[in-house]
């Protein structure tokens, strides 16, 4: 999920090409892994950009210097495109050593078989895999097999327009706040006559739609499915209770500017037209023009939730490529996500910590503040991150009726408990299917 | 002698080798392979793709989605298509004649052509802001009532249509007015010499000399509507409610988001079964109503 707001224009060409891509991907050998190539740099395909890239090359020039003979080679790779070029590379029997993969893709990258089971590795003394936080750890488990490292995490917070709340004479929130005060707040937010909104929701129907309600859900403490991941569980009063708050700020109050585009609402925001955006962290940048603060996720009051919200980590994946580039890449993984680069790395670009030692050192968290007002709030948060989403195959399907159940309630097009209903039918149907 | 000719059938194939390799590779091979995908139950991770039969395409049968995303594809066809090409020769005729800053005007025309697709969709994602854009406003102003546009399930898909016309203007006015060109005066003037007033000359001798170009930009045009995918990818996603799913998109939503490459393959086969009947209806009927000057 991270970073999802960069859209490569390729993904276009390439879909035109779909039979194309498709069919060069299945031509060559399938013999994939242990190719005679034992020795050369390791391939890494990253998706990089900006001080992210600087920062990175220099992590990898420092690796190359501390362990002569080491080379590392990296190419960049539009994040969004990685797995399908990761899949025709695979197919031609040349795939990368490491390739950073979104997080969501993990239940489907499990079923390649040339990726490397690290679950091992990670056991291995001065890993420390508990370090990483809960929800970095369960999206790169795949049925209780480790496919990958954490390579970035992120979580979603309420980032709010200070200017506005006094404005509107209101509080501004605490870290105790509800659902109830988010919603009235949104209400006096909202002004029809100069176009003001209380909020935003993104109403595309993907999965930027449906993990933005996944964690009102878990607040309100529900479900998505079932334990053994064999049935949905979302059609219950948790779920009623959070389309309901979502159905009153968006039909009932119209205080909720919905974004069928996904990317309207950062620049409304920036504009002052809107109140609060419950968003990540990679969008602070974008608010240069309003004076902002960032409070955690609202809460239910009396529900078992708390304060919750939702992850999208993402993964460095290991491919097969012989056991001498396997081992290699190990290492290197290994040093990249230890404690010291992963707080060199987030003090030079200001991405969360990907481990909770590192967030935690007072220092980190203030320094990154500086740097990038609000931020700290996003790493105190990353602690709430208490769940992950379901890691199954059949995820993206069930997203994509998640997605619809959400914009149609949305839209006023149907009734909350009606679209729970329809929706559980149709999760049930793809989870038997 | 023959080895003379010999020589020159070595060169010539010489010649055309690199290309028809290239073609075939990135041409014909794919185009098998999706025939095989599509007979397969293929998510491309798992190197298990067992044979299923028919069974991608009895899905399709069975897909609600599928058949809206059908009636989509003809919806904006049907008017994409017609729209472009009534636009297109409204402003050729305008611009054939001999006015000040003509080649301005004429640049200006093409250039919605150049424009990338990105830009052109972000540009229409804010006229058409249903609170901040500037339709809306305008709609205010004359006491039109506001209107969701891509937020509403029931008039998306027309942004759509009004999106691409307007980006594929450029190419049908080229088209016109390169043919416009080529009717000789002498036919004019022969016409308004009879005594043919300006429409009457249009109607009957203008736009029959203009068919050959109507029928190539009908031909064209039907093949890229059906076709559709970047502006639905870039302002709406398929949605609200699948509104704006077309087949390319689903093809690519099946494929690319839902690992279902075998199913993705099914689709994309039955959109070239379509591309083809209609193309071929096109040549027939067009045949009827074009006529070329020999």
């Amino acid at each position: 999920m991270t970073k999802h707001r960069r859209r490569g224009t390729t993904a276009v060409l390439l879909t035109a090409l779909t039979a194309a891509t498709v069919a060069l991907a299945g031509c060559g050998s399938d013999s994939g892994g242990g190719n005679a190539a034992s020795s050369g740099p390791i391939q890494i395909w990253e998706g990089f950009t900006g001080t992210e890239a600087k920062t990175f090359s220099h992590l990898v020039s420092e690796y190359e210097a501390q362990h002569p003979g080491q080379k590392v080679s990296s190419l960049y790779v539009n994040n969004d495109d990685t797995l399908q070029k990761v899949l025709t590379a695979v197919r031609g029997g040349s795939p990368p050593d490491i390739a950073y993969l979104y997080g969501s893709w993990a239940p489907n990258v499990a079923e390649i078989p040339q990726v490397v089971d690290l679950t091992q590795v990670v056991k291995q003394p001065g890993v420390d895999w508990n370090d990483f936080w809960t929800g970095e750890r369960a999206v790169a488990t795949v049925n209780g097999k480790v496919i990958g490292i954490p390579a970035l995490v992120d979580n979603l917070a309420v980032v709010y327009n200070k200017t506005l709340f006094a404005k509107a004479h209101l509080a501004v929130p605490g870290p105790n706040w509800t659902w109830q005060q988010f919603v009235a707040d949104a209400q006096k937010l909202t002004d029809p006559a100069i176009k003001q909104y209380g909020t935003a929701y993104v109403t595309p129907g993907t999965e930027d739609t449906v993990w933005h309600w996944e964690a009102l859900l878990w607040e309100a403490g529900g479900q998505l499915l079932s334990a053994d991941n064999k049935t949905a569980a979302f059609d219950s009063a948790a779920g009623l209770t959070s389309l309901e708050t979502l159905r009153t700020m968006a039909v009932t109050d119209k205080s909720m500017y919905l974004d069928p585009t996904d990317s309207a609402y950062g620049n409304l925001f920036n504009s002052g037209k809107i109140g609060m955006l419950v968003t990540g962290p990679w969008d602070l940048s974008s608010f240069p023009n309003v004076h902002y603060g960032v409070q955690i996720m609202p809460s239910y009051p009396g529900s078992s939730g708390g304060h919750q919200t939702i992850s999208g980590p993402d993964n460095w994946v290991i491919f097969n490529n012989g056991s001498a580039h396997v081992s290699a890449a190990e290492q290197f993984l290994l040093w990249l996500t230890a404690p010291a680069q992963v707080k060199y790395f987030s003090l030079q670009t200001g991405d969360l910590p990907t481990r909770q030692s590192v967030a935690q050192q007072a220092s980190v968290s203030t320094q990154m503040n500086a740097a990038l007002p609000g931020v700290s709030t996003f790493v105190a948060n990353l602690g709430n991150v208490e769940q992950a989403r379901p890691q199954i195959p059949q995820y993206p399907k069930i997203s994509q009726i998640l997605g619809t159940m959400i914009v149609s309630v949305l839209l006023g097009q149907s009734q909350p408990q009606a679209a729970l209903a329809s929706a559980a039918q149709q999760v049930n149907q793809a989870l038997a299917g | 002698m023959r080895r003379a000719v010999a020589s020159d059938h070595f060169a010539g194939w010489a010649f055309v080798t690199p290309g028809v390799v290239i073609i075939l590779l990135f041409g014909a091979v794919p185009i098998v392979w999706s025939a095989v995908m599509s007979f397969q139950r293929n998510n491309l991770l798992s190197p298990s793709t067992p044979f299923v039969g028919l069974a991608n395409y009895k899905q399709m049968v069975h897909d609600p989605i599928v058949a809206q995303a059908i009636q989509h594809t003809l919806i904006y066809t049907a008017l994409f298509v017609p729209g472009t090409m009534v636009v297109g020769l409204f402003l050729a005729v305008a611009m054939n004649r001999k006015i000040r800053f003509i080649s301005f005007y004429r640049t200006a025309a093409y250039a919605t052509m150049a424009i990338s697709t990105i830009s052109e969709a972000i540009v229409f994602i804010w006229l058409f802001d249903p609170s901040y854009g500037v339709v809306n406003y305008f709609f205010s102003l004359v006491g039109i009532p506001q209107q969701q546009f891509l937020n509403s399930p029931s008039e998306a898909l027309y942004v759509i249509v009004a999106m691409t016309i307007w980006g594929w203007t450029g190419f049908s006015v080229v088209i016109y007015l390169a043919a416009l060109q080529g009717i000789p005066q002498t036919l004019l003037e022969a016409a308004s010499i009879d005594g043919a007033g300006p429409w009457r000359t249009f109607r009957r001798i203008t736009l029959p000399l203009l068919s050959p170009a109507s029928l190539f930009l009908a031909v064209w045009l039907t093949i890229n509507a059906l076709q559709l995918f970047d502006e639905v990818y870039l302002s709406t996603q398929g949605g609200p409610l699948n509104a704006t799913t077309v087949l390319v998109y689903y093809l690519y939503n099946q494929a690319f988001q839902q690992f279902n490459f075998g199913y993705a393959s099914a689709i994309a086969y039955f959109l070239f079964l379509v591309i083809i009947v209609v193309t071929v209806i096109q040549f027939r009927v067009g045949k009827r109503f074009t006529y070329y000057r020999s």
